[in-house]
């Protein structure tokens, strides 16, 4: 046994550091390991994405969820670059970062539509079995992030950014990238739906467009508000005509819960 | 001093603990999950980390992590391949259980589900039983729990037949009922033209200050979300009232393993903590109360005696089915409510509803029943958008996003214009739906996982196929543009079983007389055992058709007061 190296070469080495030792540092780990990478993405305003890897998932969810800038038919109506679904998607992917995971915002209130503390940017510690799972889920995002956008500047024959509009939605809907634009687009919605201490839906920008006031306590709600009728006619053409055509299939799909993924 | 040592913090826990600690009994609490109120038992209401989060739910804030806590699912017993691991219908973990993001819906269930079998007869293919007690057994304990945890309702708006008929109410609800909201104000007028009997959701959430907790203020994340205001009454009133007498430890982040045997007695749980720190809490007596899945996995966990293999059988689960009606003529703005449906109606529980009877016996079934129904419920905003990526995905593949994607979410046919009707359906208990533990998958601790094998039967599929016509003519006569009712649980071509979620979690450890054909006697005891005694929904011998949550409370009360001598 003595002869294998390895274990002799571990077995000095425990010794030498010794457990106490070995404590500190295992605490400075998470800010240790964030430095490494703020180094690696030196230059980018993120944490864990580098200018051009942000660039190129700003560029994609563009094409998930288009913005006055990048459809014409889209003006007024704000989409994942103007909510922020890059720094949305950095955020989680550099949730370990922090003393306190970025996993979890506190409560019980933001204090949005009213005046006061916002007590959801406190957020909440995970417990081990949470944070145990997240670290791993997490490791596999960056991963699975790092060679997304590989593969996405690869079928762009280099810089996926520089592709047309065109060739970035043929790209996308590819089967060879299908599973990768369907995180992303997980995430596009994540980012401009969920509550801003996460990141996203910059300015509520992700609410406003759909007309949801969003996290609403303490003000809560009237009961006027609650019974007032909202008069608001849709002549359905394009895709909300198909959806309706083919209602009692959707209403059977929705309640499968298969798309719950 | 007596002392017991519970698995659990949820309904059954809570009741069980307050009822013991009264009696002068020592009670140690065990719960696998974190306490996200802070000052439970010191002052009230405790302070909370939730909030209006859809995000923080859907990472499993208090749900099992699938990863750390996994379970497994198949459809039968014969299933070798395919095998689904991960979130299989569970309840929080988290101090307060199943009750801190519960819709807090408080029906009662009916004189015929406690004596299913003696009033409506057997199934072929089902297990049908009767409990070893009766709806008047437990009214006035209903009454009592009303008061204690404040559930909101309207007796004068509860129709005699079926309701009040089959659940006779003594004295009315300890808070009125508050404003219906507008989707529930539309189906249920729609409801009434067809000659059905909706009424204001018996609730535990507060039309009033009650309790010294203040009033609903209708923030609408209310089921699968902590209260952020305390509105919402739950365990934790009676957990409260428990820590309070000083003779109650709560330890959560606690996950009970196994129940610790010399012969026929108990001697204690054995448990292992966050840290990896392990350990024993001795008692007089156990309570295994960590929901029905859960403790039916500790016992199997355990090798607790079971000569009749009876241990995990007829797991119910309530089979859903969804009705979806859409206007195009207005938004409904389901979000703004108390609750998640103000609005609820029992006919179709009935097992003589209008032409029930025959239709049942045409497919050679002695009766079928649906159940109740929740009536003007919708969808959030992140899954209503993860639902719009899915259908994009299967109308136009050529390119599943862009445009269509977001004049889906501003149109919102899927939310701000929904109506729904949840219709909870009667489970008629079988042999085959079970839990067992599954030989390969192993939780982060490293024990073995529940295993879950679970398929509707002839019952439930009859009774869906003729309830669906009939909860989408209310759609329709609620002014819906389109409407479309379906079963919640029928995979979709090639999509393999469909991962129940109902979180109603009753059966497998089945109450009745008999030792050879149940789990625990009337008062919650393993009949194998002198003092190994089950709390929670795994008692129920028979499913009811309505949520079960008061239900398992009054039970369980039933058994803690016999225990602490003050029946």
């Amino acid at each position: 046994m003595v002869d294998d190296p390895r274990v002799g070469e571990g077995f000095t080495r425990r010794r030498v550091l010794g457990t106490a030792s070995l404590l500190p540092l295992a605490a400075l780990l998470p800010e240790l390991l964030a430095a490494s990478r703020a180094e690696a993405a030196a230059g980018s305003p993120y944490r864990f994405f580098t200018s051009h890897q942000a660039a190129v998932i700003d560029a994609a969810t563009r094409r998930i969820a288009p913005g006055p800038e990048d459809d014409l038919l889209e003006a007024g109506h704000p989409g994942a670059h103007e909510c922020d679904v890059v720094r949305y998607i950095d955020t989680l992917l550099s949730a370990f970062d922090h003393r306190v995971p970025k996993l979890f915002a506190g409560g019980p209130w933001s204090n949005r539509h009213t005046k006061g503390v916002n007590h959801m940017k406190t957020f909440v510690k995970p417990d081990r079995a949470q944070a145990q799972a997240w670290r791993k889920r997490i490791k596999e995002l960056q991963r699975t992030y790092r060679n997304g956008v590989t593969a996405l500047d690869a079928h762009a024959k280099g810089d996926f950014t520089k592709a047309s509009a065109l060739q970035q939605d043929r790209i996308l809907a590819s089967s060879g990238i299908a599973a990768f634009t369907s995180l992303l687009f997980g995430h596009t919605i994540e980012g401009m739906y969920s509550n801003p201490e996460y990141g996203g839906n910059k300015g509520l920008a992700g609410w406003k467009e759909i007309g949801f006031p969003g996290d609403i306590q303490p003000r809560g709600y009237t009961t006027h508000e609650l019974q007032a009728p909202e008069i608001s006619i849709i002549d359905p053409t394009g895709i909300v005509a198909e959806v309706l055509a083919s209602f009692p299939q959707i209403a059977q799909a929705y309640a499968s819960g298969v798309w719950r993924g | 001093m007596r002392k017991a040592v519970i698995a659990g913090s949820g309904a059954g826990a809570s009741v069980m603990a307050l009822t013991l600690a009264e009696a002068g009994w020592h009670v140690v609490l065990l719960e696998k999950g974190p306490n996200y109120f802070t000052g439970l038992g010191e002052h009230w209401p405790p302070k909370t980390v939730f909030s209006n989060d859809n995000l923080k739910a859907n990472r499993c804030f208090e749900q099992p992590d699938p990863d750390a806590y996994p379970r497994t699912f198949r459809t039968s017993a014969g299933q070798k391949k395919g095998y689904y691991v991960g979130g299989v219908n569970e309840l929080p973990v988290a101090v307060g259980g199943g009750t801190i993001h519960y819709g807090a819906a408080m029906p009662r269930f009916w004189d015929i589900d406690f004596k299913q079998h003696s009033m409506l007869g057997p199934v072929d293919g089902a297990d049908v039983a009767d409990w070893p007690f009766e709806y008047a057994d437990l009214a006035p304990l209903y009454d009592h729990l009303e008061r204690a945890i404040g559930v909101q309702g309207d007796m004068s708006a509860m129709p005699h037949d079926p309701v009040l008929k089959h659940a006779p109410r003594s004295r009315d609800y300890p808070m009125k009922s508050g404003p219906q909201k507008r989707a529930s104000i539309l189906v249920s007028s729609g409801a009434r033209t067809l000659g059905l009997h909706p009424y204001p959701f018996p609730s535990a959430i507060n039309s009033e200050p009650y309790n010294g907790r203040p009033q609903c203020n209708n923030c609408g994340f209310c089921n699968a979300y902590g209260c952020p205001t305390g509105a919402r009454g739950s365990a934790l009133d009676i957990l409260h009232r428990a820590l309070l007498t000083g003779r109650v430890e709560l330890r959560p982040e606690t996950m009970v393993h196994r129940v610790e045997m010399k012969g026929r007695r108990a001697t204690g749980l054995r448990w292992v903590d966050q840290h990896g720190r392990r350990g024993v809490e001795h008692g007089d007596i156990v309570i295994l109360a960590a929901s029905g899945i859960e403790s039916a996995r500790l016992a199997l966990m355990s090798r607790l005696p079971d000569p009749h293999h009876r241990i995990g059988k007829r797991l119910m689960f309530h089979y859903f089915t969804s009705g979806f009606g859409v206007f195009l003529d207005q938004r409904l703005h389901a979000y703004k409510s108390w609750g998640a449906e103000t609005a609820c109606m029992e006919d179709f529980a009935d097992p003589d509803f209008l032409g029930a009877r025959a239709f049942a016996k045409a497919q050679g079934l002695p009766y079928i029943r649906g159940g109740l129904c929740e009536m003007g419920g919708s969808e959030d905003v992140i899954p209503e958008a993860q639902f719009y990526q899915y259908i994009l995905g299967a109308i136009q593949p050529q390119q599943p996003f862009g445009r269509a994607f977001k004049e889906l979410m501003r149109t919102s046919l899927l939310r701000d214009r929904l109506m729904g009707i949840q219709m909870l359906g009667h489970d008629l208990p079988y042999l085959s739906n079970n839990v067992t533990l599954d030989p390969k998958v192993r939780d982060r601790h490293g024990f073995p996982v529940s295993r879950i094998t679970y398929a509707p039967g002839k019952h439930e599929n009859v009774a869906q196929e003729f309830y669906i016509p009939l909860i989408t003519a209310v759609m329709l006569a609620s002014g819906a543009t389109a409407a479309a009712a379906v079963p919640a649980n029928t995979p979709l071509m090639g999509a393999g079983g469909v991962i129940p979620a109902t979180r109603h979690i009753l059966g497998g450890m089945q109450m009745g007389t008999r030792a050879n054909t149940s789990v625990v006697d009337e008062w919650g005891r393993m009949h194998h055992t002198d003092n190994v005694y089950v709390a929670d929904g795994g008692v129920f011998a028979t499913s009811g058709a309505s949520n079960p949550t008061l239900t398992i409370m009054a039970v369980v009360l039933r058994m803690a007061r016999r225990l602490a001598g003050t029946a």
